[in-house]
């Protein structure tokens, strides 16, 4: 962290500019524009012209939950909703592939709701998903199991229920 | 009634086709209009709607210059804000000015004509940087802050145009006056400002609206001119909540302003001793006093031509602020003048956009090709 200074810009009619200087002596820039879009441009040590990516904000923010490490592996990423007229409840979602040790186990024998709280709404097995899946429901080999709760019962889920 | 519905309509297709071909919309929405009015198909004319809509576009332009005029964040950059932004006026509106002089403009008229020719057009030269991805580009600092330049001349132009045969004590004491009460209600008045515009009723819109016209129309009683104070009242408000206002004002900002552009060629005439050779000379000239003022501000800023060949190729295009000068204080055969100039600049202007990177390539690789057969002979 220590030669990482940040700086930040505003540019009148365009918007927003952060720019840092990576130790290896890259160039990350962002830009929020006023058009609602964001730019990100990366300029490596010693080129002069930098390369660009364009993003809505929806694609801004799961570009920043991987660059945060929320997004552990590809498949498996979480999002956290806010419904503020139901006094802020906070819902997260979160999908996770099943490990070996969960294998041929159901809903109901792991004890899924009872343990974490947090609720199964569905399976993706060979490219098809499985909406809110029974308690009977067994879980096999490659399964992508998406859940839901609030962020307490998802960290519980995964520390309980996904255990290598 | 119908004209103007015609108009609209044929507004939109050449939105769609701008949009597609991605060249920018202004020189279109021209184009558009002087096919559709006097000059060509005479199908359009412009009435008392089409008037009352062209004055709101215009004064939503202003109000939304003055939006981005933060005053505090100019003082904070002046040396970059003015030794660019010199340049640029000094060899634009010099060559500018002269140059319509000599073609046999009045004075007068020169002048107006000079600063049409210097003035580049902020809205096509900032979406040219954004959709050709230059942002990062260390020339997109300057080239903002020259367009920043270049408002606060404007104000000054306007300010300078408007000034009239009364007392000057008694209008400028008027303007003060004005802009104190503006600024002293932005101040005082802050707290309420930003309660109106967090509510999600109509009534944050409403009252940007209303604030644009009341502005207007106290103005036109004062007999001060409108498009200063309306300007004046954008700066002030930027003191409370600028996004909201910008979010508020951009609906009307542009709708009215496409209307603007269409009728502003609606109204263009091409009957009448036009001489074709001197507007040709002067889009010339605007292409090429770009070119020296860009590359001069280049070598002075970044110690390098080539940069300020990028400055060149994204500042050549003219638009709104020239026809605004058009519209407001041009003559027809200046508003022709300043059609065309705008028509050919934004065009050719978006062409050196979107191909400067390429062209600054070409001329490294050039260059290193001739030092290299300059060594082994």
């Amino acid at each position: 962290m220590s030669a990482m200074s940040l700086r930040s810009l505003n540019l009148p009619g365009v918007g927003t500019k952060y720019e840092f200087e990576t130790d290896k002596g890259d160039t990350v820039a962002i830009f929020f524009t006023k058009t609602g879009t964001i730019q990100m441009y990366t300029l490596q040590k010693g080129c002069t012209t930098p390369s660009a990516a364009e993003m809505t904000p929806v694609e801004a923010r799961r570009l920043g939950n991987i660059l945060t490490g929320a997004i552990i592996e590809a498949d498996q990423e979480s999002v956290e909703i806010a419904f503020s007229a139901l006094a802020d409840l906070r819902v997260t979602i979160h999908s996770f592939l099943i490990p070996k040790t969960v294998r041929g186990r159901t809903i109901e024998d792991l004890q899924i709701r009872a343990k974490t709280g947090a609720t199964v709404i569905a399976v993706c097995r060979h490219d098809r998903n499985i909406i809110n899946p029974p308690p009977s429901f067994v879980f096999e080999t490659g399964d992508a199991a998406l859940v839901i709760g609030e962020s307490d019962q998802i960290k519980k889920f995964e520390r309980e229920i996904m255990v290598d | 009634m119908e004209g103007f519905i015609i108009a609209l309509f044929v507004c939109l297709v050449l939105a769609l086709i701008s949009k597609y071909l991605s060249i920018p919309a202004i020189p279109v929405y021209i184009l558009g209009g002087i096919i559709l009015g006097k000059a060509g198909l005479g199908i359009v004319h412009s009435d008392e709607v089409s008037h009352f809509f062209s004055e709101m576009g215009l004064l939503f332009l202003l109000f939304f210059m003055g939006l981005e005029l933060k005053l505090e964040r100019i003082i904070a950059n002046s040396s970059k804000v003015l030794t660019a932004g010199l340049i640029g006026l000094t060899v634009d509106m010099g060559i500018g000015f002269t140059a319509a002089l000599l073609l046999g403009f009045s004075p007068m008229e020169a002048f107006i004509v000079g600063a049409a020719f210097y003035i580049t057009s902020t809205a096509i030269v900032i979406t040219s940087l954004i959709e050709n991805r230059k942002l990062m580009f260390k020339e997109t600092e300057t080239i903002i802050w020259v367009t920043v330049f270049e408002d606060i001349v404007l104000i000054i132009i306007l300010a300078f145009l408007s000034v009239s045969d009364q007392n000057l004590l008694l209008f400028f004491a008027k303007i003060a006056l004005g802009f104190a009460f503006m600024y002293g209600l932005s101040f005082y008045g802050k707290e309420f400002l930003v309660s109106i515009l967090d509510r999600d009723d109509e009534l944050p819109i409403l009252f940007t609206f209303a604030a644009v016209l009341v502005t207007a129309s106290v103005s036109l009683y004062l007999s001060i001119p409108e498009t200063l104070m309306v300007i004046a009242l954008g700066a002030a408000l930027a003191t409370t909540d600028p996004d909201a206002f910008e979010q508020h004002a951009r609906p009307f900002k542009d709708v009215f302003l496409v209307i603007f552009f269409v009728f502003f060629g609606v109204t263009i005439d091409l009957s009448g001793g036009l001489n074709w050779s001197i507007i040709a000379i002067i889009c010339a000239l605007a292409i090429l006093s770009k070119l020296i003022s860009g590359i001069l501000i280049g070598v002075v800023i970044h110690h390098s031509a080539l940069s300020g060949l990028e400055i060149w190729a994204n500042m050549i295009s003219r638009g709104e602020f020239s026809i605004a000068l058009a519209v407001l204080y041009g003559s027809p055969l200046i508003a022709t003048t300043i059609a065309a100039l705008v028509i050919v600049t934004s065009i050719i202007g978006s062409f050196t956009a979107k191909y400067s990177t390429w062209l600054r390539r070409s001329i490294v690789h050039y260059s290193r090709k001739k030092a290299l057969l300059h060594r082994s002979n």
